[in-house]
């Protein structure tokens, strides 16, 4: 009835006779169309700095200054309610209308919080339904496809892995471009891994010089701010508790390789190819290849009954079959189950509020003895002491074990690698000639170590059977507090002071045992670490908001803060186990190495910033920030940064106000300056001589050159842009261009080697990121059973060198010059496989510029072969409400870059290292009968063909379908019947789909184009309930 | 009373901030800053511990498969006639085939020119500041002595393979020169001809020996004037002046006798063997040299490559009651069968062995060349049949030798005794030859057939292994004199000095 009469804000009041002198109001926020509770919707009192946010259930209690208020309630995606509290009234149900307008939502930026209507910066936020529940125990690795603008790429998907994080681009050469992380208020300098995304309640990304300059010293490649749950005044105890259970797979299949037959086959041909070189005649030549392929490859997977399983004509013989055919890949693979549990407490008094959770994560990976657990507890507090005094406490722990095989690496003990590189004829248990299984005496298969098998089939060599004997481990305790006291002086002027600590014990063990495998000659290693970080922060901050007749509004803040690390940590390691089942150094009876090392690096600095707005219509802010770091010189150690804003909301203009289509319109630029300093090494300015003992003796070798003159990088960051609000703010959304220069470039400037340097700390060069995005939410769904609500995010980034000391300068397969991008490949250019002899040929510039073709590799001119950036970046995020039911989705995708992929060049080597997997591309060999072809022909001669060159270059298009949930809301009418307030049924699944180009890669890897061996994204796929009470 | 509390709260704040202004001031637990360095004679000792201890036992360029110095000897053994390379192993097949030293844009170019570089300029440190810093005269004398040794040694290195014989151009521009440290306005020094080169490493050995003359050393890892004298022979033989090569060999070879046969077989890790005059002793805790051994050491279960195989031409020189010969055995261990070992290099139980540096066996070599080069058949002889004697091979006959047959004799003795070493391509281009591989095959080109006993005692005919790559990457002949044997100057060298073809 009341939806019908289509008011702003819809409420129902009920009076229930208590008297108004107890002047505390508590109610709950409700969607219109389902009465659905509303969790976090903010209830502010007007005229007042009071607030309050809605818990699961959507209640909300809050202190009335006076008899009399007016609230404003506000939601994400919802039109803002207003509505006055009369004397009386303490319980109220407040509906909120779908009126899809963030624009008026309150952000969290440097040191406060905004309104972003008018705010100038440019700000992304996440909220946390996006975040809160995936199957991911590491938040880095849930924003891909969330944000325009952001980069995120997962190159080692082992869990426990981050994901690299780029905001509008690659901001620095050598210093670091990663952002800065925010927790609650303070630089968060802890394991990443610790912060259960169930905890979090909003990730606001700030992007421009306004949002994020006042972080200053840190804030060149922007700022991700993460604020945790809080508990809300005056509401009762809500109990959430959520359970997963899913299971994990590999995302992508990896390459397909050959057959038994088909590799058996084509080795002999690559035999018989180099027996015809040799000079042999071709039916010479084609029984040596038969009589000398078993040989070769040290095993006969035909048996004994074809001694010569591949006859004269290159096939296999009539009748031959492989006796066994065993998947390496399949056997380094686990059953991997992902497990999450939490549960959590929320409420307060009137004077206090209270968060309380609790987590636990399993998280196994998709190869065998990987994987990564948790233990986390999170306990938010605040308190209103007095009147003036506020304190609060937000005090976090987490325990983490990750299970860490090797999985970035040419060893052969890499978990990925290893499955990959074994073809299917050799047994993963040992077989005797007729293909049954030798067993020991208690009837066992025995996993077979292959010393028979060639080198490059990894002889000696059989993780699937020494991995689960071996350990690497490492376990980290966490703890990281947030702690506050506010002083209000007066209603206008706050005083803050806030002490805030992470610390990190960290330790690892690696073992390996002394009975099998790699290490058995030598009786088993074992070498631990142990290692202690603190890092602490502690800002004081004065703010003074006063208006001027209610026209100027005045917002000031004055801080200082001074930052400490101190990073202590200690190693050894032993060898040579006399006795099995004992991992620890103790039981090792050999010492090889003690060490251990501690570093100091501290930052101080002054900030103040002002913001302005008059009538809510033209806004300004301007920053200023000092920023002294320990990096530096006395001379030179110090910085200031600053940043300027102004925004005109068009909208609110008497003009615009008639325009009935059109919600919401503003027009806001910002710039400014910040800086880096985040460079390898924490004295950045002394001639050092590092420690190198010899033998007993002390030792020091030159380590750098002086550099007393080096300062920090900076970062000028402009940003234009837009945002907007149409149809009733069914289409909303923020469009801004940013140009950010990265000057004074914290370079390792290249010496020649001759100079007994490589390189030199120098401020040279400049780099600069251009770029547009988009983010446009959509509505086009909204009534009462329905509501469809679609978020597009586009971004375009242009990185571009602007400024180098030197011409050119060549760093492995990559090239930097003025004009090209960070990442911009430089390579031998493949010339394709010559028709007439099947030899690989490369281009070559001659002296007077002639390009030709050579077949010697050495030979071949390097060229520019594109950059291993994307031209665009973003998502999809869709979400499907049908009464009860709710589907949604997020798409990440990454268009345009390239990469370099070095993993697939393993498995074209074909005939040199025979034993070896071979891709299935190599049956397009050149052939006399296919002269038209990419792969040269095969032998056991080393054509070269797969020395590094652009024909490894593939596109690194892809898009992924991050996550898609599907879950049903028990209706409350049901619920109420058990006790419960709310209980959600659902599915999960994370990256369950991926389109890419290049079969077999997993298409994320890292930012510079370049593949190593990596552990591939997993796909993980679960249900799970959630209930409130 | 509200106001009194806020305001003493903001003072303590302001004193509070204050206060940390000097925590800005931080320093290293892993470096310390140069003026300490060079404050006194012990502290600059130290930067020549430090130097030494990077110098050998550093991974060059962050590889496993650059262990130390070294590594130069492994690639040398590889481009060589002796070592029958595993390919399918890490690391040195495409220096074994020829196509990575000669190519500018290889990371190993980098590792190996980088750090022989980084010596120099500590060394250059030393030198410079060794008469300034206080301290004991006699502990200068020492340090600027083995200071001006290093130096000479690791330019010696340098003319050895980065150009062609010094007697087939001594003209030619090979590499800079730099003998004052690198400060921060360094640019790059120009290339150096061979005979700057050499000027250079005479005079600092001429120096040097002055320096340490009287000088006993504790571990012989320490240069004392024997290694001055070795390394001069070196030079010396390098430049052709063969009497004076002769002569310091003597010299060097003087307080180091053959080692017993016995010993031959011990694994040539042990730098307390009686004919070392130069080695560097591994300890677990320092073995990163060590790691050489994973490619040397071919018998050895804990050996993770064994990947330097012998030439069966190889094994074919030696004869019946050399004490070598006995080091030979075809592999019968799966996977590897039909490989010939050379057992000469093992690891010790501790996966350590020390590093030979310079041995009085190629000393009396160097003293046989000398002569021998110079005419003196008697004299070159009776040096080659001191080390062939102890060996238990028959002794050269000098009675109607011609000077060629007997240099051939020796180089062909250089070939068997040093083995491994890292003088197989340093040789090579010194005596301008080609390299020379053979398939190992009967007459009708079928390979030959030994036999191997497996590791359950049986014994099997299988085909013989030898090497793999017979001619260049482009399909031409192995000749004297090509630029395949020589290490180029790495592109970062030519991208980052502007001076270096001034």
């Amino acid at each position: 009835m009341l939806q019908k009469q289509n008011l702003l804000a819809l409420l129902l009041l009920f009076s229930t006779g208590l008297l108004a002198q107890t002047r505390q109001v508590r109610g709950v926020v409700l969607t219109a169309e389902t009465r659905q509770p509303l969790e976090g919707a903010t209830i502010a009192v007007s005229k007042s700095t009071r607030s309050t946010v809605t818990n699961t259930q959507g209640q909300f209690q809050l202190e009335l200054p006076d008899d009399k208020a007016v609230l404003t309630i506000s939601f994400v995606g919802r039109e803002n309610a207003e509505l006055e509290v009369k004397a009386g009234q303490t319980d109220i149900t407040i509906l909120l209308k779908t009126g899809n307008n963030t624009l008026d939502e309150v952000v969290a930026v440097a040191y406060t919080t905004v309104k972003r209507s008018g705010y100038p910066g440019a700000v992304t936020t996440i909220a946390a339904d996006k975040v809160n529940n995936r199957l991911t125990p590491n938040i880095t690795n849930a924003l891909q496809g969330l944000a325009p603008g952001i980069q995120t790429t997962s190159a080692n998907g082992q869990p426990g892995n981050s994901s690299t994080i780029r905001i509008r681009g690659v901001g620095s050469i050598n210093a670091s471009s990663a952002p800065l992380f925010v927790v609650d208020g303070a630089p968060y300098e802890g394991d990443i891994n610790a912060l259960d995304p169930a905890d979090i309640a909003t990730i606001n990304i700030l992007k421009d010089a306004t949002a994020a300059n006042l972080y200053g010293s840190r804030a060149a490649n922007g700022v991700i701010l993460i604020t945790t749950k809080q508990g809300k005044k005056g509401s009762d105890v809500a109990i959430n508790a959520t359970i997963n259970q899913g299971w994990s797979s590999r995302a992508v299949k990896d390459y397909d390789k050959l057959g038994t037959d088909q590799y058996f086959e084509l080795y002999w041909e690559a035999l018989r190819n180099k027996a015809l070189t040799n000079g042999q005649t071709a039916a010479q030549a084609a029984a040596t290849a038969s009589g000398k392929i078993v040989a070769d490859l040290g095993i006969n997977p035909y048996g004994t009954t074809f001694p010569q399983p591949v006859g004269a004509d290159g096939k296999i013989v009539a009748g031959a079959r492989p006796l066994w055919n065993d998947d390496w890949e399949e056997g380094m693979l686990q059953n991997a189950q992902y497990t999450q549990a939490q549960l959590s407490f929320a409420g307060g008094s009137d004077k206090s509020t209270y968060y309380i959770g609790g987590g636990y994560t399993n998280n196994q990976g998709a190869y065998l003895a990987s994987g990564f657990k948790r233990y986390n507890f999170r306990s938010n507090l605040t308190l209103q002491a007095k009147p003036w005094l506020k304190i609060g406490l937000n005090l976090s722990g987490a325990s983490t074990a990750q299970d860490y095989p090797t999985s970035a690496d040419s060893r052969q003990t890499n978990v990925v690698l290893f499955g990959r590189t074994i073809p299917s004829f050799y047994p993963i248990y040992q077989r005797n000639a007729d293909g049954t299984f030798k067993l020991d005496a208690s009837g066992q298969k025995q996993f077979d170590y292959g010393a028979y098998r060639p080198n490059a089939a990894l002889t000696r060599y059989n993780l699937i059977g020494s991995l689960p004997l071996n350990k690497s481990r490492n376990t980290n305790e966490n703890l990281s507090a947030r702690t506050f006291l506010e002083v209000a002086v007066t209603k206008a002027l706050k005083v803050k002071t806030s002490f805030n600590l992470d610390y990190i014990n960290s330790n690892s063990l690696y073992y390996t045992n002394p009975l099998v495998g790699e290490d058995a000659a030598i009786g088993g290693t074992v070498s631990k670490s142990s290692n202690r970080f603190l890092s602490y922060t502690w800002n004081n901050i004065a703010t003074y908001d006063f208006d001027i007749q209610s026209v100027h509004h005045i917002s000031l803040l004055a801080g200082q803060e001074y930052y400490k690390l101190n990073n202590s940590g200690l190693s050894g390691s032993r060898q040579k186990f006399a006795l099995p089942d004992l991992y620890e150094p103790v039981a090792a009876s050999q010492l090889i190495d003690f060490s251990g090392n501690a570093d100091n690096y501290a930052k101080l600095s002054f900030f103040g910033q002002g913001q302005y707005n008059y009538l809510g219509k033209y806004f300004f802010t301007a920053s200023v920030r000092r920023d002294g770091s320990s990096r530096f010189s006395p001379d030179s150690r110090w910085g200031t940064f600053w940043s300027a804003g102004a925004s005109w909301r068009l909208s609110e203009e008497d003009f615009l106000k008639s325009v009935n289509w059109l919600n919401a319109l503003t027009l806001k630029t910002s710039y400014g300056a910040s800086g880096n300093d985040n460079i390898s090494g924490y004295y950045a300015y002394l001639a050092l001589h590092s420690i190198k003992n010899n033998l007993g003796n002390g030792g020091v070798i030159t380590s750098r050159l002086p550099t007393p003159g080096l300062k920090w990088e900076s970062n000028l960051n402009l940003n234009v842009g837009i945002d907007f609000g149409i149809l009733k703010n069914r289409i909303y959304g923020t469009v801004n261009y940013y140009r950010r220069t990265s000057k004074d470039l914290l370079y390792s400037r290249p010496l020649a080697g001759s100079t007994g340097f490589t390189s030199v700390s120098a401020n040279i060069g400049e780099l600069r990121n251009t770029g547009a995005e988009l983010e446009l939410n959509v509505v086009p769904v909204s009534n009462r059973d329905w509501r469809w609500t679609l978020g597009i995010n586009v971004a375009h980034n242009k990185n571009e060198i602007t400024s180098l000391p030197q011409k050119e300068i060549i760093s492995g397969s990559k090239k930097l010059m003025v004009g090209t991008s960070v990442y911009d490949f430089f390579l031998r250019e493949w010339a394709g496989v010559d028709p007439n002899t099947g030899n690989p040929l490369w281009y070559r510039t001659t002296a007077d510029g002639k390009k030709e073709t050579t077949t010697t590799y050495a030979q071949g001119t390097q060229y520019y072969a594109g950059s291993s950036l994307p031209d665009v970046t973003g998502g999809i995020t869709n979400s499907l409400q049908y009464k009860q039911l709710e589907l949604s989705f997020v798409l990440s995708y990454s268009l345009g870059g390239k990469v370099l992929d070095a993993d697939y060049i393993s498995l074209l080597t074909g005939g040199p290292s025979p034993g070896r997997n071979w891709s299935t591309e190599l049956l397009n060999r050149w052939t006399p009968d296919n002269k038209n072809t990419n792969v040269p022909r095969v032998t056991t001669d080393d054509l070269a063909w797969t020395s590094t060159s652009t024909r490894f270059l593939y596109d690194a298009t892809y898009a992924r379908l991050k996550q898609v949930s599907l879950g049903y809301n028990v209706p409350a009418s049901l619920l109420s019947k058990i006790g419960l307030k709310t209980a959600k049924v659902y599915g999960l699944a994370e990256n369950l789909l991926t389109f890419y180009g290049h079969q077999g890669m997993d298409p994320e890897q890292s930012v510079d184009g370049t593949t190593y061996y990596q552990y591939p994204q997993m796909k993980t796929i679960s249900v799970g309930l959630q209930v409130g009470l | 009373m509200k106001l009194y509390r806020s305001h003493l709260f903001i003072a303590l704040l302001a004193i509070g901030s204050t206060a940390c202004n000097k925590q800005l001031d931080t320093s290293p637990s892993n470096a310390v800053p140069e003026e300490i360095v060079l404050k006194s004679v012990a502290n600059l000792t130290a930067l020549s511990e430090g130097t030494w201890a990077a110098m050998m036992d550093d991974f060059y360029g962050g590889t496993f498969g650059n262990p130390g110095y070294k590594t130069i000897t492994l690639v040398s053994e590889a481009m060589g006639n002796d070592v029958a390379l595993i390919t399918t192993k890490y690391s040195f097949a495409p220096v074994y085939r020829f196509t990575q030293m000669s190519d500018k844009t290889q990371s190993r170019l980098n590792a190996i020119w980088n750090q022989l570089y980084r010596i120099i300029n500590n060394n250059n440190i030393i030198i410079a500041n060794v008469d300034k810093v206080t301290g004991d005269a006699a502990a200068k004398k020492v340090l600027k002595g083995q200071a001006l040794a290093l130096r000479a040694n690791t330019y010696l290195t340098i003319a050895s393979f980065y150009q062609f014989s010094y007697l087939k151009d001594s003209l030619t521009k090979t590499a800079p020169i730099y003998t004052t440290p690198t400060t921060d306005t360094t640019r790059g020094n120009a290339k150096a001809t061979l005979k700057e080169i050499y000027a250079q490493v005479f005079a600092d050995l001429i120096e040097a020996k002055g320096l340490l003359e009287g000088y006993q050393r504790v571990a012989k890892y320490k240069i004392n004037a024997d290694v001055v004298n070795g390394l001069l022979a070196r030079a010396y033989l390098n430049t052709g002046r063969w009497t004076l090569a002769a002569e310091a060999a003597n010299t060097a070879l003087k307080s180091y006798p053959l080692m017993p046969q016995a010993d031959y077989g011990k694994g040539f890790n042990d730098v307390n063997n009686s004919e070392w005059i130069w080695g560097h002793p591994e300890i677990p805790s320092q073995s990163d040299g060590s790691y050489s051994f994973h490619f040397l050491d071919v018998s050895s279960a804990s050996s993770y490559y064994y990947s330097f195989m012998a030439d069966p031409f190889f094994g074919e020189l030696f004869e019946a009651g050399d004490i070598r010969k006995t080091l030979f055995s075809w592999d019968g261990n799966p996977g590897r069968e039909g490989w010939l070992q050379y057992k000469k290099f093992k690891f010790r139980a501790d996966q350590t062995g020390d590093l030979v540096l310079m041995r009085s066996a190629e000393a009396h070599l160097i003293k046989a060349e000398g002569y021998a080069r110079e005419g003196n058949i008697t004299d070159g002889a009776a040096a080659l049949n001191v080390l062939r004697t102890a060996r238990g091979a028959s002794a050269f006959d000098p009675a109607g030798a011609s000077k060629e047959q007997l240099i051939e004799a020796i180089l062909v003795e250089r070939r068997k005794e040093l083995w491994g070493e890292g003088f197989a391509l340093a040789d090579i281009i010194r005596n301008q030859l080609p390299v020379v591989r053979k398939p190992y095959v009967d007459a009708g080109g079928a390979d030959r057939i030994v036999t191997v006993t497996t590791p359950d005692g049986k014994t099997k005919q299988v085909p013989a292994k030898y090497h793999s790559a017979f001619k260049f990457a482009d399909g031409k002949d192995f000749t004297a004199n090509s630029t395949n044997y020589i290490f180029v100057v790495p592109q970062a060298e030519e991208q980052n000095n502007p001076n270096l073809l001034k």
